[in-house]
């Protein structure tokens, strides 16, 4: 059997800059815009753009992320001549195993998986990016252009342009040169991270690029250089709609406050729908007293306090008197009566008792950040959390 | 595994629904906003872990045979067993609707007689109930009673069936209560676990008298015959739905989280069909007060002691009070809306007002433009 393109998601990634998310699972698998994951969004993609195959490789603390994506039955994905395969690190015979040591040594540790499926191509993918992206149109420009690599890029400042990966092109529209972090950048096209490779192409240059020890085994670093300096085609793929790495506690936010903005990315498109594993819930209820204004509200969710400019996923409560404010509730918190939540994120089914206060409105301070308490603990009565903080612990209360 | 077999019944017209049951049963109605109402019994059954079970129906089935599909969604798909659906096989003798529940059940026969377990739990698909099914089972088991029937002090309907009991919970009479009137007893909210060959001689004897009510044919005959009927005393929140006053009663009960909980306690999970739907979107101009909000809602209006089903839009200044709002329906700007129903893939066009009373709700049948 022969597939014309499969994929291959990077998802082993620990996502140390969320460490009070990440403490337990893997930063794909960190819940996102009420409803999500963020690895629904590359797994939503690949099914609507026709992607049936795809491998999920993981390493850090797969285990949540492992029965979260299952068979893939909620993407669509559980295909009879395809699927959702995880793909761990594993032994091989006469040696010990060894971990994946970069992104391009993930996907060689793993020749024999795509060998099965004989692909023409392989598209690689991140598990930290939120996006809508329709990966068979970026595979018709790949064709077309006759390329060996086809990296997706986006339209980026000038300013930004120095803190991420420039393509530089050349008259032909091919790439011609690639600058991590330019000091003083020739383009503004940054890479998103997303690859097409002629699938004969990728195996020579990660064989390659395995048998050179000074390697760091790395797409960007080392893959990429190399393709270029050998003169392989490689074509910008132009991507111009929504796009977000949700790498840091405050893009992470930045990205959940965009959820209320449908012009930006219109979750709500039938043509194009973000799937997830959820649990059914009832529907969320709103109380008598309660107020919620300019936020987005999840099943399952016990509304009786003020919610606004906000996230809510599932199964959240709000208590009498409570306020939430540009904050982002992951599934199962719980904030109690009295309490004020406000640029904050409060992870999965920790409890913020009566009375106490995460976070404070930016002041213009430099030191001002968004608060961040992890999952399943407790932030103790009348307790105050400050701005920019970063909770792992239960906190005791006043 | 347990020794029980389900039987979902959902074969009966129902036709004080009116509009709300054109082309489907009462079964396969939405309730709640986002579950429909057979959802109880299946996700009952489920949690009891009961293996086999049978959804018997007669017409209008194609709704309700729609929404369970091959039963995947309360882990019913199975290799060996699991799910069946029995739609009629043809006519055959009978040529009008099922007379009782022992007529439906002959019709399914063959299947009842080559099944594996010893004991038969039956549930009515339009009964809005969260009952614990393996304590039913063990509780009739340890009855030593040949049908066990889960009854409640009270329902508010006024027309039921009434039993008086002894002091081990067995039936000593069996009773009729017609609307207005009050007789004494317990009444039966026709769930029943049932011995195999109790029940197979209750088709027996139906089909030989040509009788198929179970109360006056099935169990007034076992009882006569020296049979033992027990007695199961459910005391959570329940109602079945069989007029359109039953359902907004239902439906509005939900608002009180008492009664939620009794429905939807987290430790037995009512389990439906998912759409995967996106978190409901509040504008800022958005007010909802005391409702209950599936997923996939766009609000940008008024809200208030309402029923909101996955995907429904309400336009700017749109104001809407006790309503149940079905999957879909699209409200415009500047609606007012009091008691409506209004069923799926509706449409109410900007600046309409429709206004019903609590008794006498107005029903916007499905996918139908005002």
């Amino acid at each position: 059997m022969k597939k014309t393109c499969i994929a291959m998601l990077l998802a082993g990634g620990q996502g140390s800059r969320l460490y009070a998310l990440t403490r337990n699972v893997a930063k794909p698998n960190v819940p996102f815009g009420g409803k999500y994951r963020i690895i629904d969004f590359p797994l939503s993609n690949c099914a609507n753009s026709g992607i049936d195959t795809v491998g999920v490789l993981t390493q850090y603390k797969p285990l949540m992320l492992n029965s979260y994506i299952g068979n893939g039955q909620p993407w669509d994905l559980d295909s009879s001549d395809g699927g959702v395969y995880i793909l761990p690190p594993y032994m091989v015979e006469g040696e010990k195993g060894n971990w994946f040591a970069g992104t391009a040594n993930a996907i060689y540790q793993n020749i024999e998986f795509m060998e099965n499926y004989n692909p023409e191509n392989v598209l690689i993918l991140s598990g930290d990016h939120v996006y809508k992206m329709d990966y068979a149109d970026m595979l018709r420009e790949h064709l077309e252009k006759d390329a060996a690599l086809t990296i997706a890029v986006q339209q980026v400042s000038m300013e930004e342009a120095t803190r991420l990966g420039i393509m530089n092109v050349g008259e032909d529209g091919y790439i011609n040169d690639f600058e991590e972090k330019p000091a003083h950048p020739k383009s503004d096209l940054a890479s998103m991270g997303i690859y097409i490779f002629n699938y004969e192409k990728l195996k020579k240059y990660l064989i390659e690029d395995e048998a050179d020890p000074n390697s760091s085994k790395d797409f960007g670093k080392n893959v990429i250089p190399n393709m270029l300096r050998a003169g392989e085609k490689m074509w910008p793929y132009r991507f111009e709609g929504y796009w977000r790495d949700v790498g840091t506690i405050t893009s992470l936010w930045d990205a959940n406050m965009d959820m209320l903005s449908p012009d930006l990315i219109n979750l709500f498109d039938e043509e194009w729908p973000i799937r997830s594993r959820t649990a059914v819930r009832p529907p969320h209820w709103v109380g008598e007293n309660a107020e919620v204004n300019h936020s987005i509200i999840t099943e399952g969710c016990e509304v009786e306090g003020k919610v606004e400019n906000s996230v809510l996923s599932n199964s959240c409560a709000v208590g009498e008197g409570a306020l939430v404010t540009y904050s982002v509730l992951m599934p199962g918190a719980k904030i109690g009566p009295g309490a004020v939540v406000e640029y904050a994120i409060v992870g999965e089914n920790t409890v913020i008792e009566a009375g106490a206060h995460v976070g404070t409105q930016p002041d213009g301070s430099e030191e001002w950040g968004v608060a961040t308490c992890g999952p399943n603990i407790t932030i103790g009565e009348g307790a105050v959390i400050p701005a920019g903080a970063m909770i792992y612990e239960s906190v005791e209360g006043k | 595994m347990i020794d029980l077999h389900g039987i979902i019944s959902a074969y009966r017209g129902s036709p004080e629904l009116g509009a709300l049951v054109e082309g489907r049963t009462a079964s396969a109605l939405t309730f709640a906003g986002r579950y429909r109402l057979v959802d109880f019994a299946l996700s009952n059954m489920k949690a009891a872990g009961i293996h086999n079970v049978d959804v018997v129906m007669q017409k209008d089935y194609q709704s309700l045979m729609d929404h369970i599909g091959s039963g995947k969604d309360w882990d019913m798909s199975k290799k060996s067993g699991g799910l069946s659906l029995l739609p009629p096989f043809g006519m055959g003798g009978n040529k009008g609707a099922y007379s009782g529940l022992l007529e439906a059940l002959l019709a399914a026969e063959p299947y009842l007689r080559r099944m594996k377990e010893n004991n038969i739990v039956i549930m009515p698909g339009n009964l809005a109930i969260n009952i614990d099914l393996d304590a039913v089972f063990k509780a009739h088991v340890a009855s030593g009673a040949g049908v066990t029937v889960v009854c409640a002090e009270n329902v508010d309907n006024g027309e039921c069936h009434k039993y008086t009991t002894d002091e081990q919970g067995n039936v000593v009479e069996t009773l009729y209560q017609r609307a207005g009137s009050t007789v004494a007893g317990v009444a039966d909210l026709e769930v029943y676990v049932v011995n195999k060959e109790v029940l197979l001689e209750m088709l027996d004897f139906s089909a030989a008298h040509m009788r198929y009510s179970f109360h006056a044919d099935g169990i007034r005959e076992y009882l006569k015959r020296g049979g033992k009927v027990h007695v199961y005393l459910h005391d959570g929140y329940t109602k079945q739905i069989n007029s359109i006053a039953d359902y907004m009663k239902a439906n509005m009960d939900m608002l009180c989280r008492e009664h939620r909980k009794s429905l939807f306690p987290v430790e037995r999970p009512v389990l439906t069909k998912d759409r995967a739907d996106v978190s409901t979107y509040y504008s800022e101009e958005s007010q909802v007060i005391n409702s209950l909000v599936s997923d996939g809602c766009y609000i940008e209006g008024v809200v208030k002691n309402c029923i909101l089903a996955p995907g429904v839009h309400v336009g700017k200044g749109s104001y809407l009070e006790n309503c149940i709002i079905m999957r879909d329906t699209y409200i415009g700007d500047n609606v007012t809306l009091k008691y409506v129903i209004s069923d799926k893939y509706a449409r109410v066009e900007t600046s309409k007002e429709l206004v019903g009373s609590d008794n006498i709700p107005v029903v916007i049948p499905r996918a139908y433009t005002t």
